[in-house]
């Protein structure tokens, strides 16, 4: 497909001789080939296999290795071909990339052996085509990863280096218990005394049978009352105390205080400062009594030890919106049964359903299909309304938690998924920025003759948009026109003096550029609209140097070729929709 | 349980087997609903029979190499090297009008080349099916690039000629001067003006009309260009393009 247009340019340029007879000026010369390109047929012989193809086929790219003259290190005078001694399944997708301007991923071949044989071939990988590039990327991420895991694991393996300072070392055996054996030791001390505390909790509020001078039962935790605070106090000391090594080792403490697990370690030791810091009076007592809930956040403590429960609460964090949309239709559901619900039952005499928040109860106990039984419509109409809202509590609950089960593993893959994508988007944009796709010189210059013989008909010239609107503006326009045709007429070599300008003017534009070969891979649908074309006649006062030879040729190319883009007006969408289009080159012209 | 032949006499017999094996009418109009269910259900058979036309009908393959050889003035290798990058943009082998411009609006981006081209492929597809094949490519090129002055007068008379009646109107020209300004785009230098078509189509006619009779013939065409060493010099200029 990139030899298309190109292919097409002498039938572009013969067409041009429909404006001849209408032309209000007279025409450029064209520009003179200094040699026919010769078109012979290439032998690449890779590892036996033999592959051939056109010269030109393989000049169109001739920053690669196979289109410029390093090729010429390969070559064998004995049998007269290019001899590589690479992969020829890999190099067969090479070569299709010189026929179609496209780049494939195979998805068979290893990503590393793919790497190194485009790295071979001088190709970048960011021109790989947009139905391989996904692909690609993720197995590339995927190689990254596991040689980062190989690392990782080597690292960990390592002994310890004696450098480390005493915070740091702390800090690592917090963080890594199976470093060394006294974190692994304090690590299951921790374990052993979160345990230890959720399980008092508990079992100090079970009926621990009768006082003998009393004849109501007392929980356990008031008979032994003594017990129970040596074994909290015990329990918040060690608390305490892991809490402020960890407080000193963090690297960062404002951050490390910030975060969850530090939060609910204070949460969980700070009833017990409380209730030691507030006098034994009646009124407060009752507010410690509720602060003492609290200690139930020591079980949180476990995910630290757990894996399994750190995961669950991100995913529970990452369906909050399904779990918000479950509440929500939840709660409407419950506000429409329950007003219906009351307003049915309010006839009747002696109901429970008192009011509309009194019947939430209700709705919500039918609705998860509980039903507790304290209270039950008594009319008709009621019990119809009953029976319609524990049908639909099943559809209502039912349905969403399959979907938000789903969700967990859907959700969670997407968001990395997406993280991924927006990453190699960046990269690939990136990359591509970087790299222009320098054109072929002949094809240039007699694709901008042909245009400036359209210049020449019309007598009108193009320029660029920031010129345009700086015209629009400008009322000296008569200036200009006398002072360009004095240069226009003072050079005698039409093309010389194109060139030339052209290479004044490269300075005022954006590098990407883009080669028009490969317009016809990437935006043949919509109509162009380019807003840096070069202007071929820049507003110079002074006479330019006439010389022109291909020197001048080259850099001029890179500005000239106008880039074709597809998006509106506006200069920042022109820039990513020329980074997208643009293609490789691997050194500046 | 019957047994097959009795089975298979009862099938011939619409009327028997109803009676043998107790088929209602209303169990024949539910096949009936059945099958017009899926009917409408299943998208049209008939769209599929089309496609399948169409696509042969794409397929073209131009005449021998000695042939075009003979009608042409290029020689076997240049045809060669026109055929493969025709071949390479079009596979079909054809080239329809969407195609056509999509192709020539890439050589000019910064305007509408859509119009021109419109009249570019008319004028290239001289039995006018609405395809411009190999053949009629290449013969258009041939009298493009290597054709007497002459005869690329007459293909630009051919050109400018929209509906091929022999006369050059005011409003034909002014469709095609309109078509060239529009290749330009919108940024220009001057600033086009809408009246610029008009003017230079003014211009083109007080050049060309002769007897002021409003339409460009042909030989007064081709006289005022022969008279006119601009479009004499220019005629010259992309003859060594292949």
């Amino acid at each position: 497909m990139a030899a298309g247009v190109a292919a097409w340019l002498p039938f572009a340029r013969a067409a041009a001789i429909g404006w001849m007879p209408v032309a209000s000026t007279p025409m450029p010369i064209p520009p003179q080939d200094k040699r026919k390109a010769q078109d012979g047929l290439i032998i690449l012989n890779v590892s036996g296999t033999k592959f051939q193809t056109w010269r030109t086929t393989l000049e169109r790219y001739p920053d690669t290795l196979l289109g410029s003259t390093e090729r010429d290190f390969f070559f064998h005078e004995e049998t007269n071909e290019y001899f590589f001694d690479r992969d020829p399944d890999i190099f067969r997708h090479i070569l299709n990339f010189y026929r179609t301007g496209k780049l494939h991923y195979p998805r068979q071949e290893c990503i590393s052996a793919y790497d190194e044989e485009l790295a071979f071939f001088g190709i970048i990988p960011e021109i790989i085509g947009d139905c391989c590039y996904e692909e690609y990327k993720d197995r590339r991420r995927e190689n990254a990863e596991r040689l980062q895991d190989d690392e990782e694991m080597d690292m960990s393996n390592d002994v310890t280096p004696v450098n480390l300072t005493f915070r740091e070392y702390l800090w690592r055996a917090f963080e890594n218990p199976h470093t060394s054996t006294l974190a692994l030791v304090f690590y299951y001390v921790t374990g052993f005394f979160i345990a230890i505390s959720v399980m008092a909790n508990v079992v100090e509020t079970v009926p621990c049978g009768t006082l003998p001078n009393r004849s109501k039962e007392v929980s356990c935790g008031d008979r032994y009352a003594l017990a129970f605070f040596c074994l909290d106090t015990a329990c918040v000391m060690i608390f305490t105390v892991e809490y402020l090594l960890r407080l000193i080792a963090a690297p960062s403490r404002c951050k490390f205080m910030k975060s969850v697990m530090s939060v609910i370690d204070v949460v969980a030791i700070m009833p017990y400062y409380i209730g030691l810091v507030m006098t034994d009076n009646d009124q407060v007592s009752g507010a410690f009594v509720t602060l003492r809930v609290f200690r139930v956040f020591r079980i949180f403590k476990f995910s630290r030890h757990s894996a399994g429960l750190r995961i669950l609460g991100y995913t529970l964090k990452s369906c909050a919106s399904e779990l918000g949309f479950l509440l929500f239709s939840l709660t409407m559901a419950i506000i429409i049964f329950a007003t219906v619900m009351f307003y049915a039952e309010k006839g009747s005499s002696a109901t429970k359903f008192t009011s509309i928040p009194a019947a939430f109860w209700y709705t919500i106990v039918t609705m998860t299909t509980l039903g507790y039984g304290d209270m039950v419509p008594k009319t008709i109409v009621g019990k119809v309304f009953g029976s319609i809202c524990s049908l639909s509590g099943v559809l209502v609950i039912a349905l969403p938690v399959p979907v938000i089960v789903s969700n967990f593993s859907r959700i969670y893959h997407q968001s990395q998924r997406a993280e991924k994508r927006r990453a190699q988007r960046a990269s690939k944009e990136a990359g591509q920025a970087l790299v222009v796709k320098a054109a072929t010189p002949p094809f240039e210059s007699q694709h901008h003759h042909l245009l400036h013989c359209l210049e020449k008909t019309t007598n009108h010239e193009f320029v660029d948009e920031q010129t345009f609107q700086a015209n629009c503006m400008e009322v000296s326009v008569v200036n200009k026109a006398g002072s360009r045709s004095s240069s226009l007429s003072s050079s005698p070599h039409g093309l010389g003096s194109c060139c030339s300008r052209r290479h004044k003017k490269k300075s005022s534009f954006s590098p990407p550029s883009t080669n028009n070969q490969e317009l016809s891979t990437i935006q043949i649908r919509e109509r162009p609209v380019s807003n840096s074309r070069a202007s071929l006649n820049a507003k110079l006062d002074e006479t330019v140097p006439l010389k022109c030879d291909e020197s001048y040729i080259t850099p001029s190319m890179v500005s000239l070729s106008a880039p074709v883009v597809t998006s509106a007006d506006e200069d920042a969408s022109t820039t990513t929709a020329y980074s997208q289009s643009n293609i490789v080159r691997v050194s500046a012209l | 349980m019957c047994t097959p032949t009795k089975r298979v006499q009862g099938r011939q017999d619409p009327q028997n087997f109803r009676k043998h094996h107790c088929f209602s009418k209303k169990v024949l109009l539910n096949c009936w609903l059945v099958r017009r269910i899926i009917a409408w259900a299943s998208p049209n058979p008939k769209d599929s029979v089309e496609d399948e036309l169409e696509l042969s009908a794409v397929r073209h393959r131009p005449e021998g190499l000695e042939q075009l050889e003979a009608q042409t003035r290029f020689s076997r290798k240049e045809l060669q090297i026109l055929y493969r990058g025709f071949k390479n943009e079009c596979p079909s082998g054809v080239v329809n009008e969407d195609t056509f411009k999509d192709i020539y609006a890439q050589f000019f981006p910064q305007g509408d080349a859509s119009t021109y081209a419109h009249f570019l492929f008319n004028a290239f597809d001289t039995d006018h099916n609405g395809s411009v094949s190999f053949e009629d490519f290449v013969m258009g090129l041939s009298i493009l690039l290597r054709g007497t002055v002459q005869e690329k007068l007459i293909w630009a008379f051919n050109l400018y000629d929209i509906n091929k009646d022999g006369y050059i109107t005011k409003e034909e020209m002014l469709d095609i001067m309109k078509a060239i300004y529009d290749m330009m785009g919108k940024c220009t230098y001057p600033v086009l003006k809408e009246e610029t078509p008009r003017q230079h189509v003014e211009v083109f006619f007080q050049k060309m009309d002769k007897n002021k009779d409003g339409v460009v013939t042909i030989d007064e065409f081709i006289d005022c260009c022969q008279n006119d060493e601009n479009i004499m010099r220019s005629m010259h200029l992309f003859e060594n393009v292949l």
